[in-house]
């Protein structure tokens, strides 16, 4: 079996900028759909559910999924898989709020394991904003990008 | 409302997890991954034979468990791992436990189960009491 030590460096992508150019707006009718999908009644004080801090940070970064995934010389229909995800708001967020996100690729580690071979661990930050300025929330997404060409 | 470290939190139950919601979550998050939407396609990929839930629909699962069970806090901080695949049809249920007390701060251990096979998210979050 290929130790680690044998193939090649995983792509070297940390410090791409994920800043996106579009204005995320939380719409009052898309959370109501998103809060009965999941089996809840949208919030009657104007918070929109918080999931949005994913869903908000995924649509307005400066790349698609698939975008993301080539710039880390991965293709997407090869599977990306969610390692985990983390959030620190500083403020709920509101339905019709608009919001910018910032970011960056913190990381892109390859590793093994015995479960999905070669895999390279992108790690990436993006920040949501109010339009004058003010930081929302930062959260942090961990994917696993399995390599099975080099398995 | 008081609480205290070791105390559970009441479950949030997904009777069913919904084929239908993934669609909807296609749009919501921009991402028209097939897994999501198409059983043909998972079982082409070897991952099954129903439909793959999004990830942050088990996310938003948990912060539901949450915010019931805190009807006068907001989530402040959450970490979630995703262990496996939550399927269409699949019964899920979240449970919780708090785990830390300190002033107007909730410290929440919480986790996603399926029936037969365990839990399939975890997370720990923090939540502020605003009242």
């Amino acid at each position: 079996m290929t130790e680690l030590a044998d193939l090649p460096p995983a792509p070297a992508v940390s410090g791409t900028t994920l800043d996106g150019t579009e204005i995320f707006t939380i719409s009052a009718v898309e959370n109501g759909a998103l809060c009965r999908s999941t089996g809840v009644e949208p919030a009657r004080d104007g918070t929109a559910h918080p999931i949005y801090y994913y869903i908000a940070t995924q649509v307005a970064m400066g790349q698609t999924v698939a975008g993301l995934c080539a710039v880390c010389e991965f293709d997407v229909d090869d599977g990306p898989m969610m390692g985990s995800s983390g959030v620190r708001f500083q403020a709920p967020l509101r339905t019709g709020g608009q919001y910018r996100v910032g970011g960056e690729i913190l990381s892109l580690e390859r590793k093994k394991s015995r479960k999905l071979g070669v895999m390279d661990v992108l790690t990436y930050r993006l920040r949501l904003s109010e339009l004058a300025g003010a930081v929302v929330l930062e959260t942090d997404n961990v994917w696993v990008l399995p390599r099975k060409e080099l398995a | 409302m008081s609480y205290a470290a070791g105390e559970a939190l009441p479950p949030f139950v997904i009777e069913s997890v919904s084929p239908d919601a993934m669609k909807q979550w296609a749009v919501f998050l921009a991402d028209p991954n097939p897994i999501h939407l198409n059983v043909e396609v998972v079982k082409a990929k070897g991952l099954g034979d129903r439909v793959i839930n999004q990830g942050p629909i088990n996310v938003a699962y948990m912060m539901n468990m949450l915010m019931a069970a805190f009807p006068d806090g907001r989530i402040e901080r959450m970490e979630s791992r995703f262990l496996d695949n939550v399927y269409g049809g699949e019964k899920a249920v979240v449970s919780g436990t708090v785990t830390a007390v300190d002033g107007d701060r909730i410290d929440c251990a919480v986790q996603l189960d399926v029936d037969g096979r365990g839990t399939v998210n975890s997370a720990t979050a923090t939540i502020e009491l605003t009242r």
